[in-house]
């Protein structure tokens, strides 16, 4: 059997051990999003709009995620308006900064990767960028915001009359243990993906100034660091749409 | 925690200097040419040729561009001087680019016969973008965690550094031993950051226990499945920009990008323990491993996630690519998605693993602290 299948399954068993049928639904989720990733660079490969296809699937990888990720009704609603807001306001600081960088494509360390392919395949290699940048700052933001206002349900399941202002408060509170640990998961989670291109730079003495205006070096910081605003935006905004529902209920009633 | 004031108070003056420095530092940036070794010049003006259509043998239609453009040399010896260059672009611009005015380049200038120079442009200057959003990013780190915030940026600058010096040493001993270097690096990188985040405490202690049992088990896991499936369906020749033996080096990317989700995960089941039995102090040994389990269940899914979608979505460039030169889609993903893939398998295993670990762990010894 090949390697990935197995794997596949290892993980499958171990999610249904420890989390039942919450570890089910969070193995769906796992399984939809590969099928939505592989199917946005597909559409991508058959000159779809780029930004189109990726806006799209961006929403709802976002709501499988979050619809999947937890039951409680008010929660899920609450993270998936936040995360939607906090992905437009992500968007809009992609573009520009995409633009402004211009770390598309490939690098000359790619070279060898690149032997025998064609370049001139007619794709906007900007908004490939575009699209891989904002994809890979959705899971931080959908499990940024889950966190926020699943905290904040649970304050407001103990004190259903607490008053907006103080529930704002509290969301700030909630989202400052949040942040913390979200930063590792982030800078580790680029670290792995780093190690070769260090090891590459360092074997083949590059000064700092080729290092720190390096292509692959700048698009994947700029990914981190867009994924971790991201996340930063993730607590007001979310706590800002609870305080919206909440109030809303509180005038209904 | 709840007696913090609920204000949350910027007052215009902090808004005003964190502008002004912002604005200061990337004006800095902007204007460091003189900084560098290398000739940077700044465009001044662009004029672009005509356009030339171009189909490849699997029909991909594009065109190729010439622009001349007028640079002024910033730095260096040639410095105040106005050169022309050629450059030529794409309209896919996968390796090339098509310049703007008021962009900064890198040159390489040759002295020819005469006094004629002879310049080439090798790359664009992106300092100033690192800067501008790094700065963006630190001040809305700083201004909605404040102290805590400059602990989190500090552990990441300590953390950096001890990267450096180990792939310094990697690369000293020839990447004989990667997998050890780093698989120490790991551990230590654990152990301070969740020292500076916890303190010298019992629940950093427990954390880090339950942390390295998550991570290393994934690996035993990873490593028994390579060793009985015969890697069969990996290629990690085609891992990019590897100057030594690849697989372990994939390991060591691999455990190094699980173990901040699992450290995250670790973390938050077991400080929500400690809170617990703060509260009920009454609940048995059982019910508090089970309540671990109940916070874990529901992180899981959303962490494991995280990391996925970073793995797949770094590979995107690549797969349009495969897919544009007429690959097939099985084809594509073998060589460009596959190890992203296992990367977020072996990750997803780890991140499963640590639940029962941090569990176990905190309630076994919140409940021996008692009796003792």
């Amino acid at each position: 059997m090949s390697t990935i299948p197995v794997l596949v399954i290892l993980l499958f068993l171990a999610m249904l051990l420890v989390g039942g049928l919450q570890g089910l639904k969070a193995f769906l989720s796992l399984a939809i999003n590969f099928a939505l990733i592989f199917l946005t660079v597909v559409l991508i490969g058959l000159d779809f709009p780029i930004l189109g296809v990726t806006l799209l699937n961006a929403v709802i990888i976002l709501a499988v995620t979050i619809y999947l990720g937890d039951d409680d009704p008010l929660t899920t609603e609450t993270a998936f308006y936040g995360s939607v807001i906090v992905m437009v306001l992500v968007v809009l600081l992609i573009i520009p900064t995409e633009h402004w960088a211009m770390v598309q494509g490939f690098g000359n360390e790619n070279t060898e990767d690149l032997e025998g392919l064609s370049l001139l395949v007619g794709i906007k290699f900007l908004d490939v960028s575009i699209a891989t940048t904002i994809l890979s700052s959705l899971g931080a933001i959908a499990e940024a915001a889950i966190a926020i206002s699943a905290g904040l349900g649970e304050i407001l399941a103990q004190n259903p009359q607490i008053s907006a202002n103080r529930l704002f408060a509290d969301g700030l509170t909630v989202g400052k243990q949040i942040i913390g640990t979200t930063f590792n998961t982030l800078f580790f989670g680029f670290f792995g993906g780093f190690l070769g291109l260090f090891i590459w730079f360092e074997r083949l003495n590059y000064t700092w100034e080729e290092f720190i205006n390096n292509k692959i070096f700048v698009s994947e910081l700029l990914m981190i660091l867009i994924s971790f605003i991201g996340v930063i935006l993730t607590i007001p905004v979310t706590t800002w749409v609870m305080r919206l529902k909440v109030r809303r209920r509180q005038a209904g009633s | 925690m709840r007696k913090i004031e609920p204000k949350y108070q910027v007052s215009w003056l902090v808004i005003l200097a964190v502008l002004l420095v912002g604005g200061l530092l990337c004006w800095g940036v902007q204007h460091d040419a003189f900084l560098y070794k290398t000739p940077v010049g700044r465009v001044t003006k662009v004029t672009n040729r005509k356009r030339f259509s171009q189909v490849d043998n699997f029909h991909n239609h594009d065109f190729t561009q010439k622009q001349t453009l007028q640079v002024q040399i910033l730095n260096g010896q040639y410095k105040g001087k106005s050169v022309q260059v050629q450059n030529t672009f794409s309209a896919s611009q996968a390796m090339d680019l098509s310049y703007r005015k008021k962009q900064q380049l890198f040159l390489h200038i040759q002295r020819k016969a005469g006094h004629q120079l002879q310049v080439t442009i090798t790359d664009l200057k992106r300092d100033t973008v690192i800067v501008s959003l790094s700065f963006l990013a630190i001040v809305l780190l700083l201004m909605t965690m404040k102290f805590s915030g400059f602990m989190a940026l500090m552990s990441v600058l300590l953390n950096g550094v001890l990267f450096f010096l180990a792939i310094k040493l990697d690369v000293q001993s020839q990447g004989a031993d990667v997998l050890a270097i780093f698989a120490t690096l790991a551990f230590v990188f654990a152990g301070m950051t969740l020292f500076l985040v916890l303190g010298k405490t019992r629940q950093m202690i427990v954390t880090f226990g339950a942390t390295i049992i998550g991570t290393l088990g994934s690996v035993v896991v990873t490593l028994l499945v390579l060793k009985f499936t015969h890697e069969q369906g990996l290629h990690f020749e085609t891992m990019a920009y590897v100057t030594q033996n690849p697989q372990p080096v994939f390991l060591a990317e691999t455990i190094l990008g699980s173990l901040g989700a699992v450290m995250d995960e670790s973390t938050d089941i077991i400080s929500s323990l400690f809170a617990l039995h703060e509260e009920r102090p009454q609940m048995s040994r059982y019910q508090l491993f089970l309540s671990g389990r109940e916070i874990g269940k529901s992180i899981m899914g959303p962490l494991i996630n995280v990391l996925f979608l970073i793995f797949m979505a770094d590979t995107f460039a690549m797969m349009v690519l495969y897919l544009r030169n007429g690959n097939s889609w099985g084809y594509a993903f073998t060589m460009n998605m596959s190890l992203g893939m296992v990367q977020s398998l072996v990750s997803g295993i780890g991140i499963v693993l640590a639940i029962p670990a941090a569990s176990l762990f905190a309630s076994s010894l919140l409940k021996r602290g008692d009796h003792a």
